[in-house]
């Protein structure tokens, strides 16, 4: 595979505190979330050990990107705290001393920058290096993701896909030391799947960078997992190594992973029915 | 569109905005900027009325510096005069506070003073002359008014009678007619006879009129008639005119604005008219002759009616009319 | 009482902004591109508009005292009255009108649609604030274009006036003595003064339309919304301050 983004500078000292970059641990204690009296996390608890690849899992809606958004400071969750390195991510200070990547669910990119004014920000905005050192790395990171021939081109002009690459490749421009993917491969064809599971694997062997994963893909989720998280309506429902999660008994947790397609199921039947009567 | 060329037309904008600020400035306000070389000069004033910072500083008329601030200074106001650099006020130059119109501002007035002497030095004091304030002038106004109203009052009394003296003219006039009733009667008929007589042609005809004597005797009296009643012509004419000046204002009211002699002038004719009418009232000479010109009677009367009607005008608005001329006058 | 906590709020969020940005403002000169693009944004294309909005309003304005004033035979001062309320009211005023429906509007929907676009969050996540990015440049901008635009209104809406009293017939006073009235009662103070007021007013919406784009939450429907609202909010300060301003600067 190529070789990973940050391979140009080795196991580097953070630009602003000059401390040597170690990996860094989450830990999510007790919280919950309410948006309007809706509560979308209940009590969850767990924790990332410093350089491990956690993947949580579950249905969709069940409050998997509201999570990401409490790790990754955006948010205060309404009860229980989230620290990052012993920090909370919420603060100022707490960015400066750790460096977070989110790649978003949906890009996030901006759009009123070319792709390769996206990547090229942050390192801009933080004054690491001059502009040839600036383009060296941003290539780098988009040549990993094969995306050298978008770099000129705008958001708009992307295929969803597309976004989601530039998207992984512009949080990998960072040079983070936790990094937080939602759905890193969902509109992701098999190859570029497998380029991406090789991206966080790589981070985390050489450069011990601390992954929290969130996806739907299984065989994603089962070969690249330290550990995994299943969350449900908002509850963590089980936690443990992809081995355990293959070895469970528990209905909900079998039939999510292997999902049996059925088209004779009732709900079908019932859609059919009303077509008809429309009809 | 690249940067470059977008920092230059922001450049450009940029410029514009700031040359356009200076041709602003160099319009409105000819350019102190660069010579802000004016001095200061120190008015003081017992009342400097509205006078503000920022009012024009005058010189015969001409803009020569601008009020900078108004201070009080012991029991007087003080306003500091800027005075732009090129312009020397002689030492024996005074200042004034002036009106720039009833509603208008004020500014300070410098006078020209005396060419040669040395100039006001900056921070020197000028001396300054006290003027009248509008509020003063108006109360004048008013006392003027009311001074104009007493005197045409008893111009119409004079007219119209006043029962202490007797009546004015008029009754004096009606009263002559009808206490001689009589005799006025009796000289008609006398005059009917001699007609007849004459048209009977009688002998007193021949008489009258071979008798050259009689003849001349007649002729004066006609004489007699005439004159007495230009005289009373002339008078009526000269109440005329006052009354017109009256109307028309602007003379006799300028003038009464700074004296009273008009006023005067208006109560000695009236006593003038008072002396006439009370000869009339005692008979004197002339009596016969003035109650038959028909002519006399009509231009008096006619004269009344305008004295009348002036009058009127003058009670109706009083003091009013008499700002509405000055104000007039003002502008 | 809901509108009026929302309303606190507002102000609230405002005041944090500014302070978050004046804070920021050290980093101005690294943000030189980021500033010339804006000052490109607020100040030159929104040019052509002011001038021409302030031509004829100043025409508007000679016209009306044209008639109004033949009346009483005080045409001759047409200059004046054009000049002083061109200066001291109109040309700031309708400046930051326009400022407000032309550049508040632009700020408060690409605001808004960066922060429902998640592009603000990411800014956030990457450590880079948009009180810095964002904001820090458009006010600065702002501050530096109003009094041109100003300016440029000003002096527009003076020779609108011009050619309305020179060449409408039932007003038919000549040039010079319109510029002649006019340059003695406008003084540049009251220019430097009308300029003042711009420059609050700009600043004002500049910040208000930027704090209503950041706070914007829900979808792409809000973008539209929030628009709306600062745009609205904009011209109900522009008014509103512009009593408070008018008698602090007297
Ligand atoms: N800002 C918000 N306001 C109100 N409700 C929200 C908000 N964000 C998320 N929710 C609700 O929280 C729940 C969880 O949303 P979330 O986006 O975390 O789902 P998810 O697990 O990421 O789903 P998916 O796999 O489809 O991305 C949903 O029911 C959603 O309606
Ligand atoms: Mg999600």
């Amino acid at each position: 595979m190529n070789e990973p983004a940050t391979s140009a500078c080795s196991k580097t000292r953070n630009p602003f505190t000059g401390v040597e970059a170690n990996a860094v641990g989450v830990r999510v204690d007790a919280i919950s979330k309410k948006y309007d009296g809706v509560t979308v996390l209940k009590n969850v608890t767990f924790d990332v050990q410093p350089g491990e690849i956690f993947v949580m899992m579950g249905p969709s809606g069940s409050g998997k990107s509201v999570l990401l958004r409490q790790i990754s400071g955006l948010e205060y969750p309404t009860s229980g705290t989230v620290t990052v390195d012993g920090m909370d991510p919420c603060l100022e200070e707490t960015r400066y001393r750790v460096r977070i990547g989110l790649v978003f669910q949906a890009g996030a990119l901006f759009n009123s920058l070319s792709v390769y004014d996206n990547l090229a920000l942050y390192p801009r905005e933080h004054r690491s290096g001059g502009e040839a050192s600036i383009r060296e790395k941003v290539m780098h990171a988009l040549r990993i993701l094969s995306l050298e021939d978008a770099a000129r081109k705008f958001p708009s002009e992307l295929s969803g896909g597309m976004k989601k690459r530039v998207s992984i490749a512009r949080s990998l421009v960072m040079e983070p030391q936790l990094m937080l993917y939602d759905e890193p491969t969902s509109e992701l064809d098999p190859v570029m799947s497998a380029t991406i599971s090789e991206i966080i694997a790589t981070l985390k062997n050489e450069y011990s960078v601390t992954s929290l994963v969130v996806t739907h893909d299984r065989a994603l989720a089962l070969t690249i997992a330290n550990r995994v998280g299943i969350l449900m309506a908002g509850r963590l429902v089980t936690l443990g190594t992809a081995d355990d999660l293959r070895s469970s008994t528990d209905p909900r947790i079998v039939d999510f992973l292997n999902p049996k397609i059925d088209i004779e199921h009732p709900r079908f039947k019932k859609l059919e029915a009303q077509e008809k009567d429309t009809s | 569109m690249n940067t470059a060329q977008q920092t230059a037309r922001v450049g450009l904008f940029f410029l514009l905005g700031v040359a356009l600020v200076w041709v602003t400035f160099e319009t409105l306000s000819n350019g102190k900027i660069f010579a802000p070389k004016s001095h200061t000069i120190v008015a003081r004033f017992d009342d400097l009325r509205q006078l503000k910072a920022g009012d024009d500083v005058l010189m015969a008329g001409v803009k020569v510096g601008s009020v900078l601030k108004t201070q009080l200074a012991g029991h007087r106001g003080e306003a500091v005069l800027q005075i732009d650099s090129n312009i020397d006020i002689a030492s024996d130059a005074t200042a004034t506070v002036a009106m720039s119109g009833l509603i208008g501002g004020n500014y300070v007035s410098i006078g020209m003073g005396t060419a040669g002497l040395p100039p006001l030095m900056d921070g020197a004091e000028i001396r300054t002359v006290e003027s009248p304030d509008l509020n003063t002038i108006m109360a004048q106004l008013g006392g003027l008014g009311k001074e104009l109203q007493s005197s045409l009052g008893s111009f119409s009394s004079a007219f119209n009678g006043d029962p202490k003296t007797g009546g004015g003219i008029m009754q004096k006039l009606d009263k002559l007619v009808t206490e001689n009733t009589a005799r006025i009667n009796a000289t008609m008929e006398n005059l009917q006879q001699i007609t007849d007589k004459i048209n009977r042609g009688d002998g007193t005809i021949g008489r009258l009129l071979n008798d050259p004597k009689l003849h001349d005797e007649l002729l004066a009296t006609v004489d007699e008639i005439k004159s007495a009643a230009s005289q009373a012509k002339e008078l009526v004419a000269n109440a005329q005119a006052v009354i017109a000046q009256v109307k028309s204002g602007q003379g006799a009211l300028g003038t009464l604005v700074y004296d009273k002699k008009a006023a005067d002038d208006i109560k000695a004719s009236i006593a003038d008219l008072r002396t006439v009418s009370d000869k009339i009232a005692r008979g004197e000479g002339t009596l016969g002759k003035l109650i038959s010109d028909d002519a006399l009677y009509n231009s008096a009367q006619i004269t009344l009616k305008k004295a009348d009607r002036a009058l009127d005008g003058l009670n109706d608005s009083g003091p009013i009319t008499a700002v509405g001329i000055v104000a007039n006058a003002l502008f | 009482m809901k509108r009026i906590v929302s309303i606190l709020e507002g102000v609230g969020s405002v005041v944090q902004l500014l302070v978050k940005s004046v804070s920021y403002a050290p980093t101005l000169p690294r943000q030189w591109a980021r500033f010339v693009e804006q000052c490109y944004l607020i100040g030159y294309t929104t040019m052509p508009i002011v001038s021409i909005l302030s031509f004829f309003i100043g025409t508007v304005l000679a016209l009306e005292a044209g008639y109004s004033m033949e009346g009483f035979g005080a045409k001759e001062y047409i200059g004046s009255l054009v000049g002083l309320s061109m200066a001291r009211e109109l040309g700031p005023m309708m400046t930051s009108v326009l400022l407000a429906g032309r550049v508040g509007s632009a700020i408060t929907a690409e605001l808004a649609s960066m922060t429902v676009y998640q592009e603000v969050d990411a800014l956030t996540v990457m450590n880079i604030p948009a009180a810095r990015m964002l904001v820090l440049p458009r006010l600065a901008a702002i501050l530096v274009m109003m009094p041109v635009l100003t300016v440029i209104a000003n002096i527009v809406g003076w020779f609108g006036g011009a050619v309305v009293a020179r060449y409408v017939s039932f007003v038919g006073i000549s040039s010079e003595s319109y510029f002649a009235a006019l340059r003695h009662y406008t003084k540049f103070k009251d220019v430097i003064y009308g300029m003042e007021k711009a420059e609050v007013f700009g600043f004002v919406v500049v910040l208000v339309c930027c704090n209503i784009g950041l706070s914007t939450r829900g979808g792409p429907r809000e973008i539209g919304a929030a628009v709306t609202r600062g745009v609205v909010v904009s011209l109900i300060l522009i008014l509103v301050l512009d009593y408070f301003v008018t008698k602090v600067l007297m």
